[in-house]
């Protein structure tokens, strides 16, 4: 189906959207790297507010580059994978288990419907948390969309095709959403949003005499791999559940090879 | 109207046709009624009727579908929108849930279109007059009672104003009350000249609502007529379907003769009642055989 | 679950409740912008208590923005106190001393700041969203010509996930009245599958079903979809809106400049 948007000049359609945002990002994380924020006059405003407008404005190009280009089916399941997301990572989180989890819908959309559409699946589902439950979500929409976005390129790849391999996108995914994090968690949220848990190692890190933005990413890359690679796990769980006739609907996954043949989808006499 | 030729669907995964060879025609102005068994392939025909088997399904087809003349097979389903209306079997997944009152869930299709404010609300109010939802139109879709959800699913398509209408079992949660506004709605339809194929578990109203029967058993259609003919058929029950139970009575009351020898077996109450109440007089007077 | 339904459904009759959706998101942003544009901790507290504090008591909402401030910003800056009061780089002006540990005025300066940041953004959306109807703000959003589908993405999981929550609440409700005693990390995560499984798994078979109905009933059919409900608005409005919007981008190509020079 073809966008909604068509009368906008071509270096601003959809698929240049997706680039544009995802340079945007890279710009700002490259930025904030590049000019030293543990300098004095750095940290704190300033440094916090280009993270947040760079990572804000990336994330709105993404998502309406991507949202554009979904065809219905995908659309409709966009909310029930952003439910999954949420309703895990609640019920997770309260159960005291020191993972987050909330990332299995942004994934298992990933791999069936592709990297544009699991990108939308992550932002948008920062943003409804955002709505809902805790503001602090909004900052980190940019992380939730290179988990998608990661996840359908490494679909793409033949990454889902084992187990093993899928574990190890997982890692890949979650070292990732480290690194994208890491920024945001250090200047927005001087590196205290999250759990105790997390907040812990990084004072650990920090202890150690690395500086702020090193703390954060150094707890991203220890948390997150592992985290991912469990969310990995269970998306393909649910995707080994659902009936036969779901994954024909995505013209992603049935016409890639995404996945393994199962024996349920190979027709029988 | 409806003109299925030859028809035959087998789904992307599985192992047999889930309609084979199905063959029928509904002309306007007519309502026409599909029983069957569980996993006959009722849902799928209604799928096919409205365009979205095996568009958006995938799978192997034969045969042709017309509807209003035109072949679904080089109809985009985008084509069909505002021309069929499909009530699906289960209001949860009709409700679009892109709206946050009845009032704008019933809209949502004629947002889509793009039709203007004042003509939008206008018909929208008409249809939650139509079905008793006036009271409710300014809750959440999802707070209603299943019975209402199902008023709401049929609604948001009747606003569309389709000039073929196809039902999968839109009575199913719906007290009597309910079922009469359905039914009700149903019969203003056919009057406006609609096609109606109604998918239904449920026989009673059918006798008086239905100008044809078809019965789906494993795919194939395997009874076609009138409902007088077709829900009196003593294979019924053979073909998965459950009969009345008043024309089974009459049934094993005639092989005792004991039903009117000139009337045919009921598929109506009333006439069930009528025929016993016959039966009871002839054997009051004495006068009987 | 209860934040979901109230944002979600929030009612009121004050002026701010009234107020076009746009104009509660951009003075949300704009204040944000603003407050993490100066390095002082005085200037986010005085935006919070000459502003947000009384929009909050104006539009009587005030109990439950300091419920949703309590539950979701106090974790953050005790946290925030604790880290970089002992652990942030570089610090070295010992204040007090904890054992081990070394409380730095630095420290304490900078979780004040990044608090009082936090604070901000926080209080700014929650205005935003305790006073919105969600219906409202996805109808002002459509009039902007925002991507339907985009809409109807957000709508639709604002709706689903309290169905699907309150499902589930049921379910677990129903496995501890059977006398289910969960224990252990095992038997939490053992506890989980089969409570979870089946209600997602149920929600992912729906979605065909669900985007049929979508494209029967024209979801995408044109460009030009209309709107059923009109979203009040005036040129009032819209002149504060651009006020807004230049105030912030001002802030923010100041601090650009600053941080690139």
């Amino acid at each position: 189906m073809a966008g909604f948007n068509r009368s906008t000049p071509s270096w601003l359609n959809e698929r240049w959207r997706i680039g544009w945002g995802t340079g945007v990002v890279l710009v700002t994380y490259a930025g904030l790297i590049a000019v030293r924020p543990t300098s004095e006059h750095g940290v704190g405003g300033p440094i916090a507010l280009l993270a947040l407008v760079g990572y804000t404005l990336g994330a709105l190009l993404i998502v309406s580059g991507a949202v554009a280009r979904l065809p219905p089916t995908t659309v409709a399941l966009l909310p029930v994978a952003i439910t999954v997301n949420i309703v895990m990572g609640k019920i997770v989180y309260f159960s005291g288990l020191p993972l987050q989890l909330d990332s299995i819908g942004t994934v298992l959309v990933g791999v069936v419907a592709g990297p544009a559409a699991g990108a939308a699946t992550g932002a948008l589902a920062s943003v409804i948390v955002g709505m809902t439950i805790t503001p602090g979500a909004l900052p980190y929409a940019v992380t939730a969309a290179m988990i998608g976005f990661t996840a359908g390129m490494l679909a793409r790849a033949g990454f889902f095709r084992r187990l093993s391999t899928a574990v190890l996108a997982g890692g890949l995914i979650g070292a990732v959403a480290g690194v994208v994090s890491a920024p945001i968690t250090a200047f927005v949220f001087g590196n205290a949003s999250g759990s105790v848990g997390q907040s812990a190692l990084i004072a650990t890190f920090q202890a150690f005499g690395n500086g702020m933005l090193k703390a954060a990413t150094l707890q991203g890359l220890v948390a997150d791999p592992l985290d991912k690679a469990l969310t990995v796990v269970l998306a393909m769980a649910i995707l080994k559940g659902l009936p036969p006739g779901f994954l024909h609907r995505f013209p992603f996954v049935r016409d890639r090879h995404i996945l393994a043949p199962r024996a349920d989808l190979v027709r029988v006499g | 109207m409806i003109e299925v030729k030859g028809f035959s669907f087998t789904y992307p995964t599985g192992s047999r046709p889930a309609l084979s060879d199905v063959d029928f025609e509904v002309e306007p102005r007519e309502l026409c009624a599909v029983v069957g068994g569980g996993g006959a392939g009722k849902s799928t025909l209604a799928g096919v009727v409205s365009g979205t088997v095996p568009h958006l399904t995938g799978g192997t087809a034969q045969g042709t579908v017309r509807v209003n003349g035109r072949d679904l097979d080089d109809t985009p389903l985008s084509g069909l929108v505002g021309e069929v209306g499909l009530v699906m079997q289960n209001p949860f997944n009709q409700i679009s849930g892109a709206r946050f009152s009845v009032r704008e869930e019933i809209a949502f299709g004629l947002e889509n279109l793009g039709v203007p404010r004042d003509e939008m609300a206008a018909r929208v109010d008409l249809v939650l007059d139509d079905l008793g939802l006036t009271g409710v139109r300014d809750r959440s879709p999802y707070e209603l009672s299943g019975g209402q959800q199902q008023l709401l699913a049929i609604g948001s398509v009747l606003v569309m104003r389709p000039t073929v209408m196809v039902l999968d079992e839109p009575t199913s949660q719906l007290d009597a009350a309910g079922n009469a506004l359905v039914f009700e709605a149903l019969g203003t339809l056919k009057e406006q000249g609609v096609t109606v194929l109604l998918i239904e578990h449920r026989m009673e109203r059918l006798a008086h609502a239905a100008d044809r029967v078809l019965v789906l058993d494993r795919g194939a259609i395997v009874a076609k007529g009138t409902p007088g003919e077709v829900l009196a058929d003593e294979r019924l029950e053979e073909w998965g379907v459950a009969p009345l139970r008043y024309t089974v009575a009459a049934r094993r009351a005639a092989g005792r003769g004991l039903w009117p020898a000139r009337k045919p077996l009921p598929v109506t109450l009333d006439a069930a009642a009528a025929g016993f109440g016959e039966t009871v007089d002839h054997l009051d007077r004495g006068d009987w055989r | 679950m209860n934040a979901v339904r109230d944002t979600a459904h929030a009612t009121g009759a004050s002026g701010i409740h009234r107020l076009n959706p746009l104009t509660k998101l951009a003075f949300a942003v704009t204040v944000t912008v603003c407050a993490f544009a100066v390095v002082d901790y005085r200037w986010p507290l005085l935006l919070f208590g000459i502003l947000l504090l009384p929009a909050a008591i104006g539009a009587g909402v005030l109990r439950r923005f300091l419920l949703m401030l309590t539950t979701f910003w106090v974790p953050v800056a005790v946290v925030l106190f604790v880290v970089q009061g002992f652990f942030l780089p570089g610090a070295h002006d010992v204040i007090a001393q904890l054992g081990p540990l070394k409380l730095k005025s630095e420290g304490v300066s900078f979780a004040l700041l990044t608090a009082l940041h936090i604070l901000v953004l926080m209080s700014g959306f929650f205005l935003l969203l305790l006073t919105t109807h969600a219906g409202a703000f996805m109808s002002a959003l459509s009039e902007r010509k925002v991507s339907p589908s985009l809409i109807y993405i957000v709508s639709a999981a604002l709706q689903i996930v309290p169905a699907l929550s309150r499902r589930a609440t049921r379910i677990l409700h129903a496995q501890q009245a059977r006398g289910q005693v969960i224990h252990g990390l095992r038997g939490r995560a053992r506890a989980l599958v089969p409570l979870m499984g089946p209600l997602i798994l149920g929600a992912f078979t729906d979605v065909g079903e669900r985007a049929a109905a979508m494209e029967t009933r024209g979801f995408g059919a044109t460009r030009h979809p209309t709107s059923l409900t009109a979203v009040p608005d005036s040129g009032v409005q819209r002149c504060l809106r651009a006020a807004m919007m230049l105030c912030a981008v001002a802030a923010v190509t100041v601090n650009v400049w600053g941080v690139v020079r």
